[in-house]
């Protein structure tokens, strides 16, 4: 394997779709030794890249070149028989099949037709060998852990001899002490010549494990700078270019009653002694990169999952959480971070799903009607601005920003005094988020407050009273939008 | 025209049964007499009652296979505690006692499906395998409490309840619509019942919502299997014993009727309409055949394949939505 570095371009990569430009010609230079950071906010176009380079899709202009030779391919198959090797976010193992099956799965050796079982086994040894992995090829995949998965992933891929080896966002599901034995293996993998794209949200990882970060905005490549340059602020300043001022500055903050106070809550390694109060028509930004333990938190207090201890007082009573039921019925409501799988019921028809929190306990409502569903629903698809076509059609049919809206509406129905708002804006589009922020303020103003979790510090800066920053499971500070900079927002995120 | 259309589109079944009829009255001169009318509806009123419990436990997601044995077991369960109290003696003493047997035969219904429930929401445990479980040993329980022999302590007029009629019309029938009423409100017209639609179409979705998924669970299974102890005192007072080797295999009969009605199987849709559509159905093909001589083994080939048949066209229908 000690073969002379590898090297990777792109030259002039474009990808237009109907409407939009994802990649506007971007000339990346990678050289095999080192690790690149490839780093930018949802909608810059990393996945856009990652697919290209994967084979999943074909830019519409522009050439890749592994080695100094342009390659093109049409799949992922052909992807990686020009030497681009990708390990993606989800795990494709199979955890019934043992290591070395999954492995060579398609293509085992075969002695007289069929499979020849001792060679697969000795071929699985050598690559994990040569890998410097301690993982016995004989296990079922299912049994190691998910850094072991991932591990396996990438020997897998390895097993190509790939000239480039990406990964997009490789450590999201894993542990701390799990990422360090990951880079361990990208940073063999380098020496040797690998070239190693890095595609991460969490940009604290980056000074860890990276020797040079690209960042991209808006489609384009914004430049490429070596790690040591690459300090918050000058991240951040590459990830969301210039920005205008805080146009308002209407941080008048509501000072009403305080409708909840948590206390000390903590949950194992996943949040610790968080405590905080919100007023009458409050809007509270949390902030905090990707595994600070956002969802977790808004997760404990509507008592969707346990907690281990803390406590929640609202409307005077000081309370455990300890189910969605119990809270909803003390007014503490959440929209979850999965609308479709979590918020709604797909198969089941709008109508129901806006009337749906509305239905339990049946001592709130014995008797209900079609006709009466329909006068509630009807009500919040005008009040919102709902694109409805049909109420009584599946709620499956509507687009993500109008799911949201039904998410929220469905809380409204049961009168809340408290909405958990998880990533409500992902993945909808501009003019749906800015409904929801709108929403989210015709609520403050009729008292009802709301915890507004994003991953997009701009829109918390937009909406928010007041933001607080979880790292790591615990409040690393608090901040008023109209008195702080993105940058130094984003410094106390990853710091 | 479009009116027509989508009617039809909706009310296959229904369209498939009245065709079914026409053909009978016209091949079988006594099909529409209302005496053989109402004997179809006896004859299916006992499966009915259980499938009606069986749908709302499809759309919540779950099954019940233990309503057969629970026919048997409750029968069993009815005569030997009417003649332990003494129902065969005279007066109001044999009234109180099979009163009595009856009540513990619903309770003992109602457990056993509380008890699913339970080891579903407690332990994950799938209703699926629990009710198997159920399915044996309540066949097994029911052989242990008649020694294998049938138990005869009724009084005469115990006949009423599954062989009687009121205003001409047969007893049981008489409960089952009744029961359909009910339930045909229940799961249109009350918030429970579309707390079971949610369930079964989301469960997760449905505990965000702060709906109490285990208490529906527990209930409609809780249901289902009262209402297959309910079916099995009829039964016991239809042959007027508690025999353990009845109702064998009832509980693929009530599911069938169920699916022909359109529940699907993956659960959060159904309608309680459509079971006593697919109840219908089922009995007006076995009463047909009856009436036209055919064979009892090409009854059952034929039956199989009409179930087929009627989910096919649900699929097809549901497809071009």
């Amino acid at each position: 394997m000690e073969s002379p570095p590898h090297t990777f371009e792109t030259d002039r990569l474009r990808k237009e779709y109907p409407g939009t430009i994802a990649l506007r010609d971007v000339s990346l230079r990678c050289a095999g030794g080192k690790i690149r950071a490839l780093l930018g906010k949802n909608g810059a176009g990393k996945s856009t890249l990652v697919g290209i380079l994967g084979g999943a899709v074909r830019p519409t202009s522009g050439t890749v070149l592994v080695d100094g030779v342009p390659v093109s391919f049409r799949s992922p198959r052909e992807a990686l028989d020009r030497g681009i090797a990708t390990v993606h976010q989800e795990l494709s193992l199979i955890p019934g099949l043992s290591v070395a099956e999954n492995i060579f799965l398609g293509r085992l050796p075969r002695r007289r037709g069929l499979i020849d079982w001792r060679g697969a086994g000795r071929m699985a040894e050598n690559l994990l060998g040569e890998l410097g992995l301690e993982i016995d090829g004989r296990v079922t995949a299912g049994k190691l852990g998910l850094a072991g998965r991932q591990m396996v992933e990438i020997a897998k891929a390895m097993s190509h001899a790939p000239a480039v080896l990406m990964l997009d966002e490789p450590t999201s599901a894993l542990a701390l002490r799990e990422t360090e034995r990951l880079f361990e293996l990208l940073r063999r993998l380098a020496a040797q010549g690998v070239v190693i794209l890095y595609i991460t949200h969490r940009l604290e990882e980056i000074h860890r494990i990276a020797d040079e970060a690209s960042v991209l905005r808006n489609g384009e490549l914004v430049g490429t700078i070596p790690i040591a340059e690459a300090t918050p602020v000058v991240i951040a300043g590459m990830m969301f270019g210039d920005l205008p001022g805080r146009a308002e500055a209407e941080t008048v903050h509501p000072s009403g009653p305080p409708v909840i106070t948590v206390n000390g809550f903590t949950r194992g390694e996943a949040y610790r002694d968080v405590s905080f109060t919100l007023h009458r028509g409050e809007i509270l930004g949390i902030a905090g990169v990707l595994g600070a333990g956002r969802t977790e938190l808004l997760r404990g207090l509507f008592g969707a999952d346990p907690h281990d201890a803390g406590s929640v007082t609202v409307g005077g009573r000081e309370v455990a959480p300890s189910s969605p039921a119990q809270m909803k019925k003390l007014g503490v409501v959440l929209a979850p971070e999965d609308r479709k799988a979590e918020g709604l019921i797909q198969i089941l028809s709008t109508r129901i799903n806006i009337n749906l929190a509305g239905f339990w306990p049946p001592s709130l409502r014995w008797i209900t009607t079609a006709a009466r569903e329909r006068a509630v629903a009807s009500r919040y698809i005008a009040g919102m601005d709902m694109a409805v076509p049909s109420v009584d059609g599946p709620v499956s049919a509507l687009s993500g920003g109008t799911q949201q809206k039904a998410v929220i509406a469905k809380w409204l129905e049961t009168g809340p005094q408290v909405l958990l708002l998880d990533e409500p804006t992902r993945g909808i589009d501009i003019r749906a988020k800015q409904q929801i922020f709108g929403i989210v303020r015709d609520l403050s103003a009729r008292g009802i407050a709301s915890v507004f979790v994003s991953s997009e510090l701009e829109e918390l800066m937009e909406v928010c009273h007041r933001i607080l920053v979880l790292r790591k499971g615990r409040i690393a500070g608090e901040v008023s939008p109209g008195a702080t900079s993105l940058e130094s927002l984003l410094g106390i995120c990853m710091e | 025209m479009k009116r027509i259309r989508s009617l039809l589109s909706h009310a296959v079944l229904e369209i498939i049964l009245a065709g079914l009829c026409i053909f009978l009255a016209a091949a079988a001169p006594n099909f529409l007499s209302a005496g053989n009318l109402l004997n179809v509806l006896r004859n299916v009123s006992m499966q009915g009652l259980i499938a009606l419990g069986m749908t709302l436990v499809i759309i919540a997601g779950e099954i019940d296979l233990s309503v057969g044995s629970m026919v048997a077991f409750s029968g069993c369960l009815t005569a030997y505690v009417a003649g332990a109290l003494g129902a065969s003696g005279p007066g109001p003493g044999a009234v109180i006692a099979v009163a009595a047997a009856i009540l513990v035969a619903l309770l003992a219904g109602f457990a056993s499906g509380a008890a699913a429930g339970a080891l579903r929401n407690r332990f994950g445990v799938p209703s699926f395998i629990s009710t198997l479980a159920l399915l044996t040993a309540l066949s097994g329980a029911a052989e242990l409490i008649t020694n294998g022999f049938p138990l005869t302590p009724f009084p005469p007029w115990y006949n009423f309840i599954g062989g009687g009629y009121l205003f001409g019309i047969p007893f049981p029938a008489l409960l089952f619509v009744l029961a359909f009423a009910a339930t045909h409100l229940l799961m249109n017209y009350t918030s429970f019942g579309r707390a079971v639609y949610a369930v079964g179409g989301n469960a997760e979705a449905a505990r965000l919502s702060g709906i109490n998924v285990s208490a529906v669970r527990v209930t409609v299974l809780a249901l289902t299997s009262t209402l297959a102890a309910a079916s099995g005192v009829m039964q016991s007072s239809e042959i007027m014993s508690g025999t353990a080797t009845t109702a064998k295999g009832w509980e693929l009969d009530v599911i069938a009727a169920v699916i022909i009605g359109g529940t699907s199987l993956a659960g959060g849709v159904g309608r309680v309409w459509g079971t006593m559509v697919g109840v219908v159905f089922l009995g007006v093909i076995m009463n047909g055949m009856t009436l036209l001589n055919v064979s009892e083994y090409w009854q059952h080939v034929v039956r199989g394949g009409l179930i087929l048949l009627a989910v096919l066209i649900n699929r097809m229908e549901r497809r071009e939505k």
